[in-house]
């Protein structure tokens, strides 16, 4: 199935180089974007990000086109591979701004990736909503052209940092991944837990790329804290819950960041996720408009979105349509128009101070019979928090 | 067990899985100096074979296993005839076959990758197997994990007996000391060039089926493991099997005790310390031949 | 050999031709558009890394896979004291810094042979970049570096335009004299060359330095580009690989084969990518290996071939 998709795309792609845009009554809104479609980019952007762009676009023509103030126009997706290559990216964003001239644009994959693109937003103005960017340096670089879509890392731990004191937490062990995300997560969990006086029992760090954590997590194990944070990248995330099984590592909770909100952590790791908390926003559960989303996102792909980013690709999606709807194409106007206001989206309302999202709150979400629901904050919750944490099974 | 056992012991299951991905290009390399860099893509293809073969026909991974042995052994017969031999055929010494079969690795590694994200997608994939633990001595482990390592070193010494006890192993090693000899005492290199190539991708596959069953796995996987794999090889001397084995026990006893003893966060940076010490100690490795 | 085509005295018309090539070039960022001027950047990068590889590794043989590590040392010191220092400046440090690297660890590691020696270079470029990862935490509690005020475009295309030219210049420059003849000895026969007098320590210790600097600058210049710069994002083994690739398809025991591959390799990866988004690599690995097998001498011997052809003729 998959594969004649990727035909399917294979074509589209084609006519599209071929100039099939002749065609179209008015035209088109042409929307550019580069993504990893191959390299180790590509898990995350393939999961969380492009699949949204492309079924985005088939709605919106679907309907008849976009609405660009008043006045229905087709969209017309350019995207290109960047196969994980910052470089690339430059210059594949270079491509789309000044020799494509594409009305629009939309982010690529990653911290990295949308680094290097925003001096070229902030210089030739295109505004860009990023699902999957998320840090406060990208922030204090302060590009009036940039959104982020995502809970910086502070409001996540202290979300996380809250639900551990509402259980009454007394020791916290954590490891984290040396780089920017993990690095910058672990001070913002010490922080967030120094601040609810939880005791930090361990704190250990580990490079990208490792295949054993099994001897830190014995030492973890040995000190019995009462929670156990990985800050981790699916890799990692993946290696540390199935080590924990092997050793009957089961603290009260269990927690581990990137990668659980991902439908293969449930698929890979099978009846262990069960009780394990992750970095979430939402699932089917949490609102109709989830739920619609979920379905179609099933329906066109055979794939369930994953439970983090995706969604906020979608709710980025949402806001360009409604500030286009508004603002027209003149980018410095949708630029406006997007920082000035509030906006309803598939994971609530949105609105943007100095380009962050300041009304997503901070989520704990937990793996419950095979859902990620999300147990705190309680106004988001879908489900109770199974609290302790069913041993390992 | 003791707490130093259970270190050791987890150290060495991490290097057999070291081993096991680094057999397959010990092999090529060592008999026909095939720099095959593309490793890590046969690699990922047999990952991916076990993974469609547990999931859509619900095949148990292990009796999958000399299924994907046989279909990337023939693969391996392929793509040898249509990418490597004409490099063996033309090229005049051994240095120069392996550095044209160290491009021609490339080209295949584009290739092979490509053709995975358009048929499986560049999503992270995974299954469930044996992630229950295995209680040794009071430490435990996962049984997967003690899967491969058992794999890795029966397979190690599968392959020594056979390359010290049968024909077709003397033939091997007779052309690994001296190919001129061997084709002059009526050793066929027709025959014995294809066979261990595909031998070699079959052992990729098979590492790659095994991992499937530990880790998670992706298109893009192949790469990190063409490097452990290169690690291992050179470390363990190339071209011997006692040294694959060896080098990657001994990456993984590194990476544990490392990790004990310093922090973790080293652990890189030791692993990569030690096999440059012991390179520039042994220039031809630790087995070297 | 194919040496004696750059040995001879050039004629004037190869001069004025190369005199227009290089005119040419350093008015690109006047006339071509940001996309075409970043694309002749990214051949301008490759050129530079596979003409400065091949001076070293084409002609010792001895392969080496630290081109990331040289490009990586390069572009940390830009992000290291960029702010402090001016552009230029940290170029040129990046590219000292890199060489510096290659002495000290040649001294070491130059007398591996083989695969031995191009597994090694490649294991310190990861040691480098874990050993910045690990050192950068520890000291600043943080990884990476955010450049905020950048050079504009054409100033980063003129420098590295600067770095790829004194590239080439020097490695047309080390093949006529001793010490290039020296380099290429190594490369035929290492122990003959040894007996002939030449200090072959000495000798692929420079050669490997020299070598090292224009990854380093174009480590250092190229940099600027990404905003952010962290080890994964420059220490990446894909970089050195694909200079390796491009100047072993040129030919690298000469200079215009690296110098050709890396412009053809560059613009046709750009070509598949931008026409054919899911299939390029299947047609850029078919055609790279077509090449190999039906172009062993690389590229360059499609002219070396001729001449001497002529000359026999």
């Amino acid at each position: 199935m998959s594969l004649s998709l990727r035909w399917k795309a294979l074509a589209v792609a084609l006519l599209v180089a071929a100039g099939a845009n002749a065609f179209a009554q008015d035209a088109p809104v042409r929307i550019g974007y580069a993504i990893a479609r191959t390299g180790p980019w590509a898990t995350g952007a393939q999961v969380s990000q492009e699949p949204n762009y492309i079924m985005w676009a088939d709605q919106v023509n679907a309907a008849g086109g976009l609405n660009v103030k008043g006045k229905k126009r087709k969209v017309e997706l350019v995207g290109y591979d960047d196969r994980s290559e910052t470089e690339t990216v430059v210059r594949t964003y270079e491509k789309l701004m000044t020799s494509d001239k594409v009305d629009l644009i939309l982010p690529p994959w990653g911290t990295g990736a949308n680094f290097a693109v925003l001096p070229l937003i902030t210089k030739h103005g295109y505004p860009m909503l990023a699902p999957t960017a998320t840090g406060r340096k990208l922030l204090q670089l302060k590009s009036p052209y940039f959104f982020a879509l995502l809970q910086q890392p502070d409001v996540m731990m202290d979300a996380l940092a809250e639900y551990l004191a509402a259980r009454s937490t007394k020791t916290v062990a954590f490891i984290h991944v040396d780089e920017l995300f993990g690095l910058e997560q672990a001070s913002a969990l010490e922080a967030s837990l120094k601040e609810k006086k939880i005791q930090i029992v361990a704190k250990k760090s580990y490079p990208m790329g490792v295949k054993d954590l099994q001897p830190v997590l014995n030492e973890m194990k040995s000190l019995n804290p009462d929670a156990f944070v990985s800050l981790s990248y699916p890799p990692d995330t993946f290696l540390v819950t199935g080590q924990s099984k092997a050793i009957a590592f089961n603290p009260k909770v269990f927690y581990a960041a990137v990668g659980t909100a991902f439908p293969v952590y449930r698929d890979k790791m099978g009846a262990m996720v069960e009780g394990v908390m992750g970095l979430g926003t939402w699932n089917p559960k949490s609102s109709p408009a989830a739920k619609a989303y979920f379905d179609a996102h099933v329906a066109k792909f055979k794939k369930e979105p994953d439970r983090w980013a995706s969604a906020h690709a979608w709710a980025g999606l949402q806001i360009l349509q409604q500030a286009v709807e508004k603002a027209g194409v003149d980018r410095k106007a949708v630029r406006d128009y997007i920082a000035a206001n509030e906006f309803d989206t598939v994971i609530g309302k949105i609105r943007f101070k100095g380009g962050e999202n300041i009304s997503t709150p901070g989520v704990v979400s937990q793996w419950q019979s095979g859902e990620f629901e999300v147990v705190w904050p309680p106004q988001r919750s879908t489900s109770a928090s199974l609290y302790p944490k069913p041993a390992f099974k | 067990m003791g707490f130093w056992l259970e270190l050791a012991a987890s150290g060495l299951i991490t290097g057999g899985i070291y081993a096991v991905v680094a057999m397959g290009l010990n092999l090529q390399y060592g008999l026909m100096r095939i720099m095959n860099i593309s490793h890590g893509e046969f690699l990922m293809v047999g990952a991916y074979l076990t993974w469609w073969a547990q999931t859509i026909l619900q095949v148990n991974p292990l009796v999958f296993l000399p299924v994907v042995a046989l279909m990337l052994f023939v693969l391996g017969l392929l793509v040898y005839r249509l990418c490597f031999r004409p490099i063996a055929r033309t090229a005049a010494n051994a240095e120069v076959v392996e550095a044209r079969s160290l491009l021609v690795a490339f080209g295949l590694m584009f290739i092979v990758q490509n053709l995975a994200y358009l048929v499986w997608g560049a999503d992270l994939r995974g299954y469930t197997f044996l992630s229950d633990s295995v209680e040794i001595g009071g430490a435990r482990f996962g049984a997967n994990r003690l899967l491969v390592f058992g794999f890795a070193l029966a397979a190690s010494l599968a392959l020594l007996a056979a390359l010290k006890f049968t024909l077709f192993g003397k033939a091997v090693r007779a052309m690994m000391q001296s190919p001129t000899g061997a084709q002059l005492v009526g050793i066929d290199t027709a025959v014995l060039h294809p066979a261990v190539f595909g031998a070699g991708i079959a052992l990729a596959g098979v590492a790659g089926a095994l991992l499937s069953m530990v880790y998670e796995i992706s298109p893009s996987m192949g790469e990190p493991y063409t490097v452990t794999a290169l690690i291992v090889i050179t470390l363990g001397g190339l071209g011997s099997a006692g040294g694959c084995l060896a080098g990657g026990l001994l990456l993984g006893l590194v990476e544990a005790f490392g990790m004990h003893f310093t922090s973790p966060s080293l652990k890189m940076l030791l692993s990569y310390g030690v096999f440059i010490l012991v390179l520039l100690a042994r220039p031809r490795g630790l087995f070297a031949r | 050999m194919t040496m004696s085509g750059f040995r001879e005295r050039p004629s004037r018309v190869t001069i004025a031709a190369l005199a227009t090539g290089v005119l040419a070039l350093a008015v690109a960022p006047w006339v071509l558009n940001e996309f075409l001027l970043s694309l002749a950047l990214t051949c301008l990068m490759y050129a530079g890394l596979a003409v400065s590889w091949a001076m070293f590794s084409g002609a010792t043989n001895y392969l080496s896979l630290a081109t990331a590590a040289f490009f990586g040392i390069g572009a940390y010191v830009t992000a290291l004291g960029y702010e402090s220092l001016t552009y230029p400046v940290s170029v040129f440090l990046g590219g000292l810094a890199a060489s510096a690297f290659a002495a000290i660890v040649g001294v070491a590691i130059l007398h591996l042979r083989g695969a031995y020696f191009a597994v090694l270079t490649f294991g310190l470029g990861e040691l480098v970049r874990h050993a910045i990862t690990f050192v950068e935490k520890k000291y600043s509690g943080t990884v990476g570096r955010v450049l905020t005020e950048t050079p504009e475009a054409a100033t980063v295309y003129l420098t590295v335009l600067v770095v790829a030219l004194a590239a080439v210049a020097v490695c047309v420059a080390v093949r006529s004299s001793r010490f290039g003849l020296a380099l290429a000895g190594i490369g035929a026969d290492e122990q003959r060359a040894q007996t002939l007098g030449v200090n072959t320590r000495l000798v692929k210790i420079g050669g490997f330095a020299l070598s090292a600097f224009f990854a380093g600058a174009l480590g250092a210049a190229m940099a600027v580009r990404w905003t952010y710069i962290d080890p994964p994002a420059v220490f990446n083994p894909f970089i050195g690989f694909q200079t390796v690739l491009i100047a072993m398809v040129g030919g690298a025991q000469t200079v215009a084969g690296p110098l050709v591959a890396s412009i053809v390799f560059s613009l046709l990866t750009e070509l598949l990518r931008l026409q054919f988004p899911y299939l390029f690599l299947i047609i850029l690995g078919t055609l790279l290996i077509l090449l190999v097998l039906y172009l062993p001498g690389g590229i360059a011997s499609l002219w070396t071939r001729k001449r001497a052809g002529k000359r026999d003729g």
